[in-house]
């Protein structure tokens, strides 16, 4: 789900930018203000981790691959401001060392990867966590549904795309809707790991 | 946290096994499925210190290794690096 440069118009570049500079700052406000030094190299263990699932591509007989995202479980497990940041280092390190994603695109990758994944996951995990493996399952495919949701817009509303946003957002939306559950079982599995093995590492920033 | 970066060692250790995997299907991943469909061409700047997970002169897999590697050394270096100036 990793924009390359070339593929969205300047404004929409611009704008994710400037969105996601917001959310980024405000999330480094909020875990300054309720999370002690301590926890920072658990944020960075958790994006390291994503970063290594990431480099896992889940060959899918018939062409179509997809790797593992991880904002929904960033989010379950530091909560969404400390998510954002751990997702945004992942992003990060692959456009500027490894060429993963554009530059310029940088600012809308992390809009669907880092912020919409992570809030969208947040919330469907909050929502339902009383109903036990249901919750981190349904995060991790949701959140990654409206992630592809979102790249399909913006790439939907660029010229690079003929406008053809009836095309991207369907394609994205159907692809992503069904490698989505591979993202909601890994989340799932994670999640009931350490909440079995290690309860008190449970959402350490909530 | 040891059993965390275990786990980390464990997915470095298997990402060329997925490379290898992935390219015997034809990775694709539906975001070029879609820019294929619409006929979007990418125009990449600028691609990184080592392209696409890429060490010059090395195989892919042999690359995806020591890369993996590298990415994960890079972000726990950032985190730690936050906290000791936190604690200065």
């Amino acid at each position: 789900m990793h924009i390359p440069d070339g593929y969205l118009d300047w404004w929409i570049c611009v704008a994710m930018y400037v969105i996601s500079a917001i959310v980024i700052g405000y999330s480094i406000k909020k875990v300054r203000g309720s999370m002690d030094g301590q926890h920072i190299p658990l944020i960075g263990v958790v994006a390291a981790g994503i970063f290594a699932a990431q480099m896992l591509n889940w060959p899918i007989v018939g062409g179509t691959s997809a790797h593992f995202v991880g904002g929904a479980l960033a989010a379950i497990l530091l909560g969404p401001y400390a998510a954002t940041l751990a997702m945004t280092s992942v992003l990060v390190v692959q456009c500027l060392v490894f060429g993963d994603g554009g530059i310029t695109t940088l600012g809308a990758n992390i809009f669907n990867m880092a912020i919409v994944d992570v809030f969208v996951g947040y919330a469907v995990y909050n929502a339902l966590k009383k109903h036990g493996a249901i919750a981190p399952f349904l995060a991790g495919w949701l959140g990654i549904w409206l992630a592809a949701i979102a790249c399909g817009v913006e790439i939907g509303i660029s010229s690079t795309f003929a406008y053809k946003i009836g095309i991207t957002v369907p394609t994205m939306a159907i692809w992503h809707g069904v490698l989505g559950v591979i993202e909601g079982l890994a989340t799932m599995g994670v999640v009931s790991y350490i909440r079995v093995h290690h309860p008190e590492k449970m959402e350490v920033a909530a | 946290m040891k059993k965390a970066y275990v786990a980390i060692a464990v997915m470095l250790i298997l990402a060329p096994l997925f490379a290898w995997a992935a390219d015997l299907v034809n990775y694709s991943e539906p975001l070029e499925n879609a820019a294929e469909e619409a006929g979007a061409e990418e125009n990449q700047s600028y691609s990184g210190i080592f392209p696409d997970y890429t060490v010059p002169g090395l195989n892919p897999y042999i690359s995806a290794l020591i890369t993996g590697f590298m990415g994960v050394a890079i972000i726990l270096a950032v985190f730690y690096g936050v906290k000791m100036a936190k604690n200065d």
